[in-house]
């Protein structure tokens, strides 16, 4: 594209902006950011006294309990610096269009906490401008890889994480006589699953949330992954493996068919079938600890995840951004950064269930106030996860061949693909997300 | 009227005179509907032709958008749903709002409240109609199946089989809607002049025949209103849609604002082919429009 055309584009590009806010529901404002130039160096922790009086708005979703927790350590840097955080909630749903409209508006955040920071990296720090080029390691190394941009830059500060897994209905094991799982297999899972189902006379055996992150467990366990650095890295084989244990247990209604089908392409969480006691092991992650002490009516635990070809679970990760449009991008850089420190970290993930990022945290553990056996669990698998789960959730295309991963079991549940035709269709939707994406 | 005086000539030159004067009583509401209306139709159009992932940097890939949808064997499906929808829904809706028209209009007692039960689902949220809905259908626990197993007819797969959740989205659509073209209706039936049905009455015509004969011809003109509006409502459905059956089983009720809506605000953001999709069915609703518009009016003038 020559100079002439990209700066039309560039003008035309500004009037777009607002139609497309017309059809977001966002009230435009102008156009266009503008690249800060970046803060003083410092190799180590920010100044915050040269900021007094200033203040922040960090952009974030919410899970449950986390809000409480965030507030809580908010309120301690506000006592330790004097600056203010505008904390501004968004539904998960509506973030990457609500930063992308507020980037576009001029309406920069100071700092976000984002699942997918790709979309936003043209607009965000380099944290190694600040902190040095060796920040990042102090933390979890697969995981803060996936924070890197292609030259290195320390873009996203993996601040949070999750790991799926499964729990299981310990009240129903012990009526029939079925050991509680310390390790164990998909088969052996699937079969104690049955045995349960059948001892208690339950609906289901096995239950799993219709998310393509969480059948990437299954995948991971089964030998693969959707994606990695180079693209699609799904291995067909073992896909179609883990695919059919899937799909064959719903065929024998082992686990819900209904479940998968009635809800179309929207998201759905079989939490509350666990909590109604209609399946003894259900598949999810440790976010559900602290709903599931405050709601279930029977005793119920974290299990280590089934192995099949590999061990361990698939991580959900989460970072901090901050926003090179910020009118103080040093002091959004220091806020992150202050966030991850270990003692901080510490404090935020113990309140909000959340497994900690940092490598000597990880170590040490956590002491969480309320079921740390079962964060425990979750927590030891993270070290049994294999790392190429990582650069699968952090590929750009994660989230559409996750969605494409969803339809695809759909059409063999239906009957209307096999498995081995859904892996076929799902490795092109992928190579599609990858080029829409632009990787 | 008298001719005008000359102050009230001179009038006419200013602010409130006649000539400018509605103009101004225009401005408000127009540069409203125009920011937020027309300027992003236009600019929807001009997006169509570019790629974006973010709203803010834009590729120009002339029609690229367009060949990528026509070539898309999804959207063929979400085109024969979206049709399928559409007829069966203008059919249904037009046929009873009409019946239910004429009942309400025949009532003498309990009109208000009856007129106000049916056009209730009207001032229900969509999304809170679709949730409803889909509890109501949901195969084991769905209180229709609980009847429908009671009286020994099975549980039917109404949200697991394409055609059954299609039927069921449209009854959706149709209870939705029904009470407010009953009520536009209802207003048309008000206009047929009461001496033609006496006049019939004398003439020693049946009932089935006055309607045949008057009611309906004479109605016409609302019943086009009708079809107009349902087609374009029936075209534009998606939210209830999207709480009752997520667009599924597999794709089975995926309309085509489901569609666009997807490519725009799910990842990966596509605003570009969101806008193309979306052209295209500006175009699709704005023909059907012009058919039924014209075609009503070729039938009117007969």
């Amino acid at each position: 594209m020559g100079r002439r055309s990209r700066t039309l584009a560039a003008v035309v590009a500004g009037g777009l902006v607002a139609g497309v806010l017309g059809f977001a529901g966002v009230a435009p404002a102008g156009a266009g950011t503008t690249e800060p130039p970046p803060g003083t160096a410092a190799a180590s922790g920010i100044d915050f006294s040269a900021y007094e009086g200033e203040s922040l708005t960090y952009v974030y979703f919410t899970d449950g309990p986390d809000e409480a927790a965030t507030r809580s350590l908010i309120e301690r840097f506000t006592e330790e610096t004097g600056v203010e955080v505008d904390l501004q909630l968004v539904p998960f749903a509506d973030l990457e269009t609500t930063l992308q409209a507020q980037l576009s508006g001029g309406d920069v955040p100071d700092v976000a906490r984002v699942t997918n920071w790709r979309p936003i990296s043209d607009a965000i720090i380099d944290m190694s401008e600040y902190f040095g080029a060796d920040y990042f390691e102090q933390f979890l190394p697969g995981f803060a890889a996936t924070g890197m941009g292609p030259n290195g830059e320390l873009f996203a500060v993996p601040s949070d994480l999750t790991m799926n897994g499964p729990f299981i209905n310990v009240d129903a094991f012990n009526e029939a006589g079925v050991d509680i799982p310390t390790e164990w297999t998909w088969d052996d899972l699937v079969a104690a699953a049955k045995e349960v189902q059948e001892a208690n006379d339950m609906e289901f055996a096995v239950a799993i949330d219709k998310s393509g992150h969480r059948v990437s467990t299954v995948l991971s366990q089964f030998g693969t992954v959707l994606l990695g650095p180079d693209g699609v890295a799904l291995d067909p084989a073992k896909a179609e493996a883990a695919i059919t244990t899937l799909t064959d247990l719903m065929a024998e209604d082992a686990m819900s068919a209904d479940f998968w089908l009635e809800t179309g392409s929207r998201y759905a969480g079989a939490n509350e079938m666990f909590l109604a006691g209609a399946v003894p092991v259900y598949i999810s992650g440790n976010w559900q600890v602290g709903q599931f002490a405050e709601n279930a009516t029977f005793e119920w635990a974290a299990v280590p995840n089934p192995c099949a070809e590999r061990c361990g679970g698939f991580p959900g990760g989460k970072y901090m951004v901050a926003f090179s449009g910020s009118d103080n991008p040093e002091l959004a850089a220091g806020f992150v950064e202050w966030m991850n420190q270990s003692a901080n970290q510490a404090e935020l993930v113990a309140g909000a269930s959340w497994l900690p990022t940092r490598n000597d945290l990880i170590e040490q553990g956590i002491e969480y106030p309320d079921r740390s056996e079962d964060m425990a669990v979750f927590i030891a698998d993270v070290a049994e996860t294999p790392e190429d789960t990582y650069l699968s959730l952090g590929s750009p295309a994660f989230g559409p061949s996750a969605t494409a991963l969803v339809e695809e079991i759909a059409f063999v549940v239906a009957g209307e693909n096999d498995p081995a035709g859904a892996v076929e269709t799902l490795v092109e939707r992928m190579e599609q997300a990858l080029e829409d994406v632009g990787g | 009227l008298s001719n005008p005086s000359p102050r009230q000539r001179q009038r006419r030159g200013k602010l409130t005179g006649r000539r400018i004067a509605p103009y101004l009583f225009l401005i408000p509401n127009m540069t409203v509907f125009g920011l937020f209306t027309i300027w992003p139709a236009i600019n929807g159009f001009r997006i169509s032709l570019y790629d974006s992932n973010n709203g803010r940097t834009f590729e120009a890939v002339g029609f690229k958008n367009y060949r990528r949808i026509v070539d898309d064997p999804r959207f063929s499906d979400v085109v024969r749903n979206t049709l399928t929808f559409v007829i069966a829904y203008v059919a249904v809706v037009t046929i009873l709002a009409t019946i239910l028209a004429m009942l309400l209009d025949a009532q003498r007692r309990g009109r208000g409240p009856l007129r106000a039960a049916y056009f209730l689902p009207v001032v229900i949220s969509p999304v809170v109609v679709g949730l409803v809905w889909s509890w109501m259908f949901t195969r084991r626990t769905g209180i229709v199946n609980s009847v429908l197993e009671d009286i020994g007819l099975g549980q039917p797969r109404w949200l697991l089989d394409k055609n059954l959740a299609m039927i069921v989205v449209i009854a959706a659509a149709v209870w939705t809607h029904v009470g407010f073209y009953a009520m536009i209706l209802l207003a048309g039936l008000k206009g047929i002049p009461g001496h033609l049905y006496e006049a019939a009455r004398i003439d020693g015509a049946g009932t089935l025949q006055r309607i045949r004969r008057i009611t309906l011809p004479l109605l016409r003109p609302t019943t086009m209103v009708v079809i107009v509006l349902g087609t374009i409502n029936g075209f534009q459905a998606f939210d209830y849609v999207y709480t009752l059956t997520g667009g599924g089983p597999v794709g089975g009720t995926t309309f085509i604002v489901q569609y666009i809506f997807e490519r725009a605000f799910q990842s990966p953001i596509q605003y570009g082919l969101a806008s193309a999709a979306g052209v295209m069915f500006f175009l699709v609703v704005f023909t059907a429009t012009l058919i039924n518009y014209l075609f009503g009016r070729r039938k009117e003038a007969i």
